[in-house]
């Protein structure tokens, strides 16, 4: 009778174990290897920047790459700084974290390298300074169009040419979002992108659009055709998605009106976000512009995200335009900015930043509008107020 | 063929028995190994499961025979886990995010089915009876989904962007491969009939499928899973 036994346990205990195994197996190394957050240390380097929050880059996002410290001036700079970095748990990086590197060069290569040894990421850190406005108005002809691949699509950005001819992408929009739910589309089917068909040369054509069976899932069923002046950042597209598009860039003037020209037809059918028909309602395309201080009450860097970016209490002047009635001719669009004046010595520091929004869907932040609703933008001129 | 064997046997031998079964299934989708990227088992709970069937039992022998069946049953598992790098594929419409998930899974999968085992048996005493054989199942009804929340996915890889995921029903992502899962399961099956009454009695099963619950080119799913039941049960011969 003894046989028998082990013969019907012995598989039984085979599969316990199997099922069990995890239990017992070491926690795996960390494959991930991304840079945190980097800072300069030392009080003898705060005369270089305008405020102590500019040594400091916090909260990198997992798409960035380039990291730049605003100086106040290149030429100042001392020959050899101490840079820190936090990076993924178990991670490494070299140069070392702390090292002393000269960045009056240009950018400085550092490599983060996984805990599992298998991936690592380069990362450029750049020292630049910022751009001083002296003309009383600025253009953006949107000629200056890059096209990047990621998640095998290839979008368009836009740049701004530099005095020194480096590009400053001072442009963002919600395309990188797209590339999450979309494989192998091509720059024209992006809702932001550039067209040959501009006022002069090129312009900007922004198209809200389906987004897809995923975009349904997650109650974000369309995607507005958006530009503006700041950053958007992937890593909350799906729990927040309004805090993915940062606005502004430093400016040391203070911005009073917004001109350009601009073509525009509403799609057909409105929906909202559950992507119900709202009959009766026709689209509405929007143009902002907005000025704002870009510290807080304790020194640290303020940024307007697309939760607050027309409410926030840091908002110093802000200026939409009236009405975009629908027009297949470029026609002339004109805002001016209303608010408080801007104190003269932070203006002086880069102490407000400027951004400007086109959307294709005046709401379509809350993921309403009609799909197919198109705005074209091109030479957009903004108008500073004039030094006395 | 065995069956066919065996009834032609059957001249010589005992006779031809008939036994309907009651069973409750429990087991889980299993990976032969538990990955490292699934860093703990956090709640496993109990399915409806249950196996109801008939078995023609042939005797060859005093003590050996060969016995088939067929049974309506569901193999099903609702488990939740935490992953760390886990690939997963989460998609709808034909469109997906693939990538390297860290965060909560709650997974829930279940197949309705027919199955068919072809047992030899061993009576090693007149009340217990041994069986060993392989088994096929035509799945009626399959179901595959679950839901990610509370994490991030690295999309394409370690290195790719991270995408935040909540912990709400429109802020976590949500999958289902149930159309995916393979229609037909087969695998190697033991177990131990044991007789209470002079006809009823209790049965214990072990099954343990040989084919992965999806294709081998499915790749959403980072292990190949095999469906792993025990079944527990009261039989009574007709």
């Amino acid at each position: 009778m003894k046989h028998w036994k082990l013969w019907l346990i012995a598989p039984m205990m085979a599969a316990c174990v199997t099922l069990l195994s995890g239990c017992t197996k070491e926690t795996a190394k960390n494959t991930e290897c991304d840079m945190l957050s980097t800072w300069v240390e030392g009080k003898q380097y705060e005369q270089y920047f305008f405020s102590a929050s500019g040594m400091r880059v916090d909260n990198i996002s997992s798409t960035t790459t380039e990291i730049t410290f605003i100086v106040k001036s290149m030429e100042n700079l001392p020959e050899q700084l101490p840079v820190y970095f936090t990076v993924t748990t178990g991670a490494s990086i070299s140069p070392a974290s702390g090292s002393m590197q000269n960045f009056k060069n240009g950018p400085v290569t550092y490599t983060v390298t996984s805990e599992s040894g298998e991936n690592s990421r380069q990362y450029t850190v750049v020292f630049r300074q910022l751009e001083i406005t002296t003309g009383n108005t600025l253009l953006y002809s949107f000629e200056g169009v890059d096209s990047v691949t990621k998640s095998s699509c290839q979008y368009h950005v836009f740049y701004e040419t530099g005095i020194s001819g480096e590009r400053n992408y001072i442009w963002a929009s919600g395309n990188e979002g797209v590339t999450l739910i979309h494989s192998n589309w091509t720059p024209s089917k992006f809702p932001t992108r550039s067209t040959n068909d501009g006022h002069q040369g090129k312009g900007v054509c922004l198209t809200t659009q389906d987004a897809g069976a995923m975009g349904r899932m997650m109650h974000k069923p369309i995607a507005a055709g958006n530009l503006f002046i700041g950053s958007f950042n992937v890593d909350q597209v799906l729990i927040n998605p309004l805090k993915c598009t940062r606005f502004g860039t430093p400016v040391n003037k203070e911005p009073v009106k917004v001109s350009g020209y601009y073509k525009y037809q509403p799609g057909e059918v409105f929906t909202d976000a559950n992507m119900n028909t709202i009959e009766g309602r026709t689209d509405e395309a929007s143009i902002y512009a907005i000025f704002f201080r870009n510290q807080n009450e304790s020194g640290e860097n303020f940024s307007l995200y697309g939760d607050d970016f027309t409410t926030s209490p840091y908002i110093v002047k802000i200026g939409q335009v009236a009405s975009l009635p629908p027009t297949d001719e470029w026609t002339r669009f004109e805002l001016t900015l209303e608010g408080n004046a801007p104190d003269a010595e932070a203006l002086a520091n880069f102490g407000y930043s400027m951004t400007l929004v086109f959307s294709s869907s005046k709401s379509g932040d809350t993921f309403e509008g009609a799909i197919g609703s198109t705005l074209l933008i091109d030479e957009v001129e903004v108008t500073f107020k004039q030094e006395q | 063929m065995l069956l066919m064997v065996g009834i032609a046997a059957n001249a010589q031998s005992g006779s031809i028995g008939l036994t309907a079964r009651l069973g409750y299934n429990i087991g889980a989708y299993a990976p032969l190994s538990i990955p490292a990227t699934i860093t703990s088992i956090d709640a496993f709970h109990l399915t409806p499961s249950p196996q109801v069937g008939v078995d023609i039992a042939i005797p060859l022998s005093n003590q050996w025979g060969v016995a088939s069946g067929l049974r309506f049953e569901n193999k099903a598992m609702d488990v939740a886990i935490t992953a760390k790098g886990y690939h997963m594929v989460m998609s709808r419409g034909g469109e997906g995010l693939e990538g390297l998930f860290t965060g909560h899974v709650v997974q829930h999968s279940t197949g309705w089915m027919l199955s068919l085992p072809v047992y030899a048996t061993f009576d090693p005493c007149p009340k217990l009876r041994l069986k060993a054989g392989p088994f096929a199942s035509l799945l009626v009804k399959k179901e595959f989904s679950g839901i990610a929340s509370d994490g991030y996915i690295r999309e394409g890889g370690a290195t790719g962007p991270k995408i935040t995921i909540g912990s709400t029903s429109d802020t976590w992502a949500t999958y289902d491969f149930s159309a995916d899962m393979r229609g037909f399961q087969w695998g190697v099956a033991i177990g131990a009939d044991w007789q209470v009454l002079p006809k009823i009695g209790i049965y214990l099963d072990m099954s343990m499928g040989l084919r992965g619950i999806f294709p081998a080119d499915f790749t959403a799913v980072e292990q190949t899973l095999y469906p792993i039941y025990g079944t527990l049960g009261v039989f009574y011969r007709l």
